[in-house]
């Protein structure tokens, strides 16, 4: 048989034309029970698939910044970690010093070490350390020895990569402060009528500057905090006798001279 | 009724029950016919119509106008729900008593036993559709819509989303994997 007669042949072919009306109607019947909860299906669906995408940005979006925070919490902890294994800083520390900020900044972390509180605050004047002077220098020897450190850690080597001591930034903001001190002092009215000209002074207390971590752009750099109320004390001695000024740096006067007392004869004391 | 009307209607029928009911009327039949010349058994062209115009419903949100006529889209689902038939649902029947009220058990059965006198009346028929049905589905189905249809090759493509060439090459194997057929039996 040839494909034309085949053709022929099937065209040929008388077919069937036929309708089942019951079931045309049963099936018409079925549609429109149907119509409503498909249109109400389909509404909701489209709905859902308009949310979709803005359902799929916002899980992308949490979970970069999810993960973002947790590598930069990582990298942290990971950072402390591994400053916590150099000597050095291992010895600061457990003499009291503290992590006073931690910046990362592409795979390096910055690490401001603070020298401890509590020998800041010896080096406020009393009179007992003044009986004791002996050991109020000692104090500021060993302070002198650590005014803190900036560490900087390679956190993909795992090792701290530069200590940077801070002393030598501490001592000039120290001798600033204590000159513009000592500035206010010699204009105050109050001391010169207090204090006998000829007293020699013996010490100017400042408060230690305080630093923290300031991260721009790709660099980090330590820089003094603000202090709400920078203030200083002058230690005046004549004829046996002491005084203390009290000057408020911000405001620029003297707030208060207070009359120490009568130093007794010590021989711890040279002067 | 032209392709803009035709748009128009399926448009309204996503929004009007009673557009949708326009175009079930108008296209009830043809997909009817097609099932049947696909399967010559009218138990199962009555299943897989219900299914086909089923799927047509709960798609039909989802459908885009594609300048072709909205009957392509029903033959594209017919053939996918015949497939599916003999694939899966052989045997399940799909019963309109459970979405509609149960008709006339009786004119029901006598309704459909003279549309199977009429059909068994169509020897020829028969005989072709059964050697058709030995080939395989892509061959059946540009057969019986070229043959029995009487589709163009463009209208074929259209339905099958196929290319013309496609059509016609599948149509020429088709139809000599079919002379074997018709040849083992004369």
């Amino acid at each position: 048989m040839r494909e034309e007669d085949l053709i022929k042949k099937l065209e040929e072919i008388s077919l069937p034309k036929i309708e089942i009306k019951s079931h045309k109607e049963r099936l018409s019947l079925a549609l429109i029970k149907k119509y409503p909860p498909e249109r109400k299906r389909a509404e909701v669906f489209n709905i859902f698939k308009k949310l979709v995408p803005a359902g799929v940005i916002a899980v992308i979006l949490f979970f970069f910044i999810f993960n973002n925070l947790n590598s930069q919490k990582y990298n942290l902890v990971k950072a402390k970690e591994i400053a916590l294994q150099n000597n050095e800083i291992k010895d600061w520390l457990q003499q009291g010093s503290t992590i006073k900020d931690i910046k990362v900044i592409d795979g390096k972390a910055y690490i401001l070490i603070e020298p401890p509180e509590a020998k800041k605050e010896q080096r406020e004047p009393t009179p007992a350390s003044l009986k004791s002077e002996g050991v109020f220098q000692e104090n500021i020897a060993e302070e002198e020895k650590f005014g803190g450190a900036l560490a900087e850690v390679d956190i993909k080597e795992k090792r701290v990569s530069s200590i940077e001591k801070l002393a030598p930034t501490v001592t000039n903001l120290i001798e600033n402060k204590k000159e513009k001190a000592l500035e206010i002092a010699n204009k105050s009215r109050e001391v010169e009528e207090i204090i006998p000209e000829e007293a020699e002074i013996l010490d100017i207390n400042v408060s230690t500057p305080k630093f923290r971590l300031s991260k721009e752009g790709d660099s980090v750099s330590v820089i003094p905090e603000t202090e709400t109320e920078e203030k200083a004390s002058i230690i005046y001695q004549s004829d046996g006798n002491r005084w203390e000024g009290k000057i408020n740096l911000n405001e620029e006067r003297v707030e208060k001279v207070n009359f120490l007392g009568e130093i007794q004869n010590d021989a711890t004391i040279d002067k | 009724m032209d392709l803009k009307e035709e748009r128009d209607l399926v448009r309204k029928a996503k929004k009007d029950p009673q557009a949708f009911s326009e175009l079930y009327e108008k296209y009830y039949s043809q997909i009817f016919g097609y099932i049947l010349k696909r399967v010559a058994n009218l138990e199962i062209s009555q299943d897989v119509t219900s299914e086909t115009f089923l799927k047509a419903l709960k798609n039909l949100w989802q459908f885009r106008w594609q300048n072709v006529p909205f009957s392509s889209w029903l033959y594209i689902i017919a053939n996918n729900e015949i497939v599916n038939y003999f694939r899966k649902q052989k045997g399940k029947k799909i019963s309109l008593e459970k979405i509609t009220e149960p008709m006339s058990a009786d004119n029901i059965e006598m309704e459909f036993m003279e549309a199977q006198e009429k059909l068994e009346k169509h020897k020829d028929f028969l005989k072709a559709q059964e050697k058709i049905s030995k080939l395989d589905t892509k061959y059946q189905e540009v057969i019986v819509l070229r043959f029995f249809e009487k589709k163009q090759i463009k209208e074929i493509s259209e339905i099958l989303g196929k290319k013309e060439g496609t059509i016609k090459s599948l149509l020429h194997r088709g139809m000599e994997k079919l002379k074997d057929y018709f040849f083992e039996t004369l």
